[in-house]
């Protein structure tokens, strides 16, 4: 009989293992930039880095992060009160053309307004650009804490004497800070990525500037010290926001949700966030599709339907490849955190949150510098597989997490107790109830992955196209017409599934759990 | 079903001791309540016997089957404890049929036989017909009774219940509790009950134990530790009452407030515990010790008065039936009438 007394471990050694092992690939890019680094003596690394131009590169780079967070910060903060306070008929439905942009890669933005605008350029230029590309993430996030608010605390503060001014200053405005810098984060790791709208607008960030340096004078080194400082920058982004996380106070556990005590119906409001919610529509879907569409039918040559498809097929294979491995990389790290919080559990969460610092570009040197080294598995297929799994990683594992938190251990405790060992529990209670939250949250790296720039055009095997770097390499050299079908197609198989699966359905009505923690993400 | 044993049973989280050297037994169809105040262990203890954690010294039987040595541990998938946790936790993704017949051995049980037991669970626990609900189209004493289904439904050595009736209202909490014990009873199961309700310990089962500090303070029957607390502290743990300053003569009577001024008796110092249902209040001035009427606070099917005594700052509680028509301010005479417990100082 089997029922012998055994010493029961708290984590599972193979778990440790195998979590070990993902986090040890995971970090193998950035230890061999590390290396690759190093290999400058330290005077050529102080040239480098203090030369005129590296200051202006990272100057130019911090101007368009500062001034792109904070309009977003005030016009999100604007149009999302607009939309939550402002009594209009059928203002819900204000939200819809305000997070359509979405679905739009920043790089098919910036193609759509030069063609529109010819001399588009400049710092100015790409702040616009990435304003329009990000705004939806900061607005939709607060629009999502304000649906969240706790009515019970208004109602106090209103009989607490309170006037409404008030109210919005000293009981909704502390509770939407939070959100507020979940947004900035979201928008300034954009922007700290973005390769496709600054190359196109001949703005050199760190981003351009790494590819720049890889390209031109095949200067590794000098590229990987670069990538060094871009992952730096973004490393100290997302400690600023999380110091700012911890001050944030918990919710509240019992709480209803809703704000009508506070409702505006003044006219001047009214008129002003139609305005913006217009102005914002027309340069953010109307202008953008219109463009699109207007090139697409009025392309005189005729389509190349093989190319099309070929580059729609990569595109997808790859994707899918890309989300299935970081799938497989978030198992054991998402079971050790379902495990409980040992602290190896607490070390890998921050780890992969690292990882979500890695640029595209950074990934991507990373991987062209050893894929040399690894013979055939240079420029192959597999190597860019495995650069998505790295990229989308902190995403996957988000949405591995969500998925088994779905699960009260006292759920799988009663199963225990009635006989089911370990391995049946994991089948017959946690894989049917996760199921459904980890397929949706792997369909959404796989729908990000498609819509990759950088990483893919450092990786992609010679001679290969995907519709992301046909779109770039077409807008590039101002083929706009060429460029018209491979971005509608990309927006129509990766960016509009992404934008439905990923919309919180209490941004657009009652509030209700959702997958929202498991979306957000971004196209770089 | 069968007995159980734990003793010299140690549980650490970390560094702290959760439950230090605890023992007791129950026999073969007893069924125990474990009493106490959140913290004290005795969550931790029910789970430790059901094997979802593992202690770090002593020893659990269940029968004679050895289940827990030191820090070895029997999984809990092969100990067969029917587990009843709070708030039922049932599969949210399985039907009522499914959750019950969860844990019945598909290998060693045909179909038919899963489906007669299924459904024998239904009509036990009076919902026959909701097989096919979802968990969440159910009240919450419809989930605590299919919770206690499913784990009857494999027929297990003991039933450990974790407080099933904590997030049910009181008027529900009683009737549930009364089928619960009442279908246990029927059953001849081996229960422990986890409560912090000292009403529902006393009133569901055969032995009391109350638990302070990860150990067991005191046992027995209902009415034994309700009757004979051994010490203040547990006569309020087990129901109200009232502990009142004292002094004990050589001879062994016992001088307290309502017999005496106690301040000008002799002897060693201590307390008495005395529970409001046994004073007698009377308007004769003859008997007893006069008493103001401060404050009456009524509950229906009875009230609690009130008093203070002219020579002693503390306030006497005394339990009446219905309303008794007494009125606040009034005069009245106090006796006790009941056994005198003596605790030294």
């Amino acid at each position: 009989m089997s029922d012998t007394l055994t010493r029961s471990g708290r984590t599972s050694s193979r778990l440790v293992a195998l979590a070990s092992a993902v986090l040890l690939v995971t970090f193998i890019p950035l230890f061999y930039l590390v290396i690759r680094a190093a290999e400058k003596p330290v005077g050529a690394i102080a040239d480098l880095l203090l030369r005129p131009r590296t200051v202006e590169i990272v100057a130019t780079t911090a101007i368009i992060l500062v001034a792109v967070v904070l309009i977003n910060v005030l016009l999100g903060t604007l149009i999302a009160a607009g939309i939550h306070f402002v009594r209009l008929p059928y203002a819900h439905l204000l939200i819809i053309p305000m997070i359509l942009p979405l679905a739009i890669p920043s790089y098919v933005f910036t193609y759509t307004w030069i063609a529109l605008v010819p001399d588009l350029s400049g710092v100015v230029a790409a702040i616009f650009i990435l304003v329009l590309t990000t705004l939806p993430y900061m607005m939709l996030s607060i629009v999502i804490a304000l649906r969240r608010l706790d009515s019970g605390l208004i109602e106090v503060a209103r009989t607490l004497g309170l006037s409404k001014t008030a109210i919005l200053f000293r009981v909704v405005t502390p509770q939407i800070k939070g959100a507020i810098s979940a947004g900035s984060l979201l928008s300034g790791l954009y922007v700290l990525s973005d390769f496709g709208a600054v190359s196109l607008l001949n703005v050199t960030t760190l981003t351009v500037s790494i590819q720049n340096l890889f390209k031109s004078t095949y200067d590794r080194s000098g590229a990987a010290i670069m990538a060094l400082v871009l992952v730096a920058a973004s490393t100290v982004f997302i400690a600023l926001e999380s110091g700012l996380k911890r001050r944030q106070a918990n919710e509240s556990a019992s709480r209803r949700t809703g704000t009508k005590h506070l409702r505006i119906s003044n006219s001047s409001a009214r008129i002003s966030l139609l305005v913006l919610v217009s102005a914002y529509t027309f340069v953010g879907v109307i202008a953008p599709i219109s463009v699109l569409l207007s090139r697409f039918f009025s392309n005189s040559a005729p389509i190349q339907w093989a190319e099309l498809f070929s580059a729609g097929l990569s595109a997808v294979s790859i994707a899918a490849a890309g989300a299935g491995l970081a799938l497989l990389f978030s198992i054991p790290l998402g079971a050790l955190v379902a495990q409980g919080s040992s602290r190896f559990a607490l070390f890998s969460e921050k780890a992969v949150l690292v990882s979500h610092a890695l640029p595209g570009v950074v990934i991507g040197l990373a991987l062209v510098s050893l894929g040399s080294k690894l013979g055939p598995l240079y420029q192959s297929v597999a190597l860019l597989a495995f650069a998505y799994a790295i990229l989308f990683l902190a995403k996957s594992v988000a949405a591995m997490n969500y998925s088994l938190q779905l699960i009260s251990p006292s759920v799988k405790e009663a199963a225990a107790t009635l006989g089911k060992s370990k391995g049946e529990i994991a089948r017959t209670i946690t894989f049917p109830i996760a199921f459904p939250s980890i397929a949706l949250g792997t369909l959404l790296v796989f729908l990000t992955a498609m819509k990759e720039l950088p990483a893919t055009l450092m990786l992609r095997p010679i001679g290969m196209e995907t519709l992301a770097t046909q779109v770039w390499s077409y807008a590039a050299v101002s083929k706009f017409n060429e460029a018209a079908p491979y971005a509608l197609l990309l927006i129509i198989i990766a960016a509009v599934p992404t934008f439905l699966l990923s919309l919180p359905r209490e941004a657009l009505d009652r509030p209700r759990n959702s997958v929202r923690d498991l979306q957000l993400g971004e196209s770089r | 079903m069968t007995s159980l044993e734990v003793s010299h049973l140690d549980v650490k989280f970390g560094n702290r001791k959760v439950i230090s050297d605890l023992s007791f037994s129950l026999s073969s169809g007893e069924i125990a309540s474990l009493l106490g105040p959140s913290g004290c262990g005795k969550t931790t203890l029910l789970r430790a016997i059901a094997g979802l954690l593992t202690p770090s010294g002593g020893t659990i039987r269940l029968g004679t089957q050895l289940v827990g040595l030191s820090s070895l541990s029997l999984a809990p998938h092969k100990r067969s404890t029917g587990y009843v946790p709070q708030q039922g936790a049932l599969f949210p993704h399985l039907n009522v049929a499914r959750n019950i017949a969860f844990g019945i051995d598909k290998k060693k049980f045909s179909r038919s036989q899963i489906e007669s037991r299924t459904f024998e669970m239904l009509e036990l626990i009076g919902m026959s017909g909701y097989e096919q609900v979802m968990p969440t189209e159910l009240s919450g004493g419809q989930q605590t009774r299919v919770a206690l289904a499913r784990a009857l439904a494999i027929k297990p050595k003991m039933v450990l219940l974790d407080e099933p009736f904590s997030a049910l209202d009181a008027h529900l909490r009683n009737e549930l509790r009364a089928d619960v014990i009442a279908l246990l009873r029927s059953l001849g199961a081996t229960a422990i009950l986890v409560t912090h309700d000292r009403e529902e310990a006393l009133v569901a089962s055969d032995k009391v134990f109350l638990m302070r500090d990860g150990a067991i303070a005191q046992y027995g029957s209902p009415e034994d530790v309700y009757e004979n607390p051994t010490s203040p502290e547990i006569a309020v743990s087990t129901g109200d009452a009232m502990i009142l300053p004292a002094r004990q003569s050589m001879d062994g009577t016992v001088s307290y407030p309502l017999n005496t001024i106690v301040n000008n008796a002799a002897g060693s110092k201590g307390y008495v515990v005395i529970r409001p249902e046994e004073i007698v209040v009377s308007q004769q001035s003859s008997v007893g010790m006069k008493a103001k009427l401060l404050a009456l606070d009524y509950f229906g099917h009875d009230a609690m008065l009130t008093f203070s005594l002219a020579h002693t700052s503390d306030l006497i509680k005394v339990r009446v039936a219905g309303h008794a028509g007494y009125l606040v301010g009034e005069t009245l005479s106090l006796s006790h009438e009941g056994p005198i417990r003596f605790f030294k100082e």
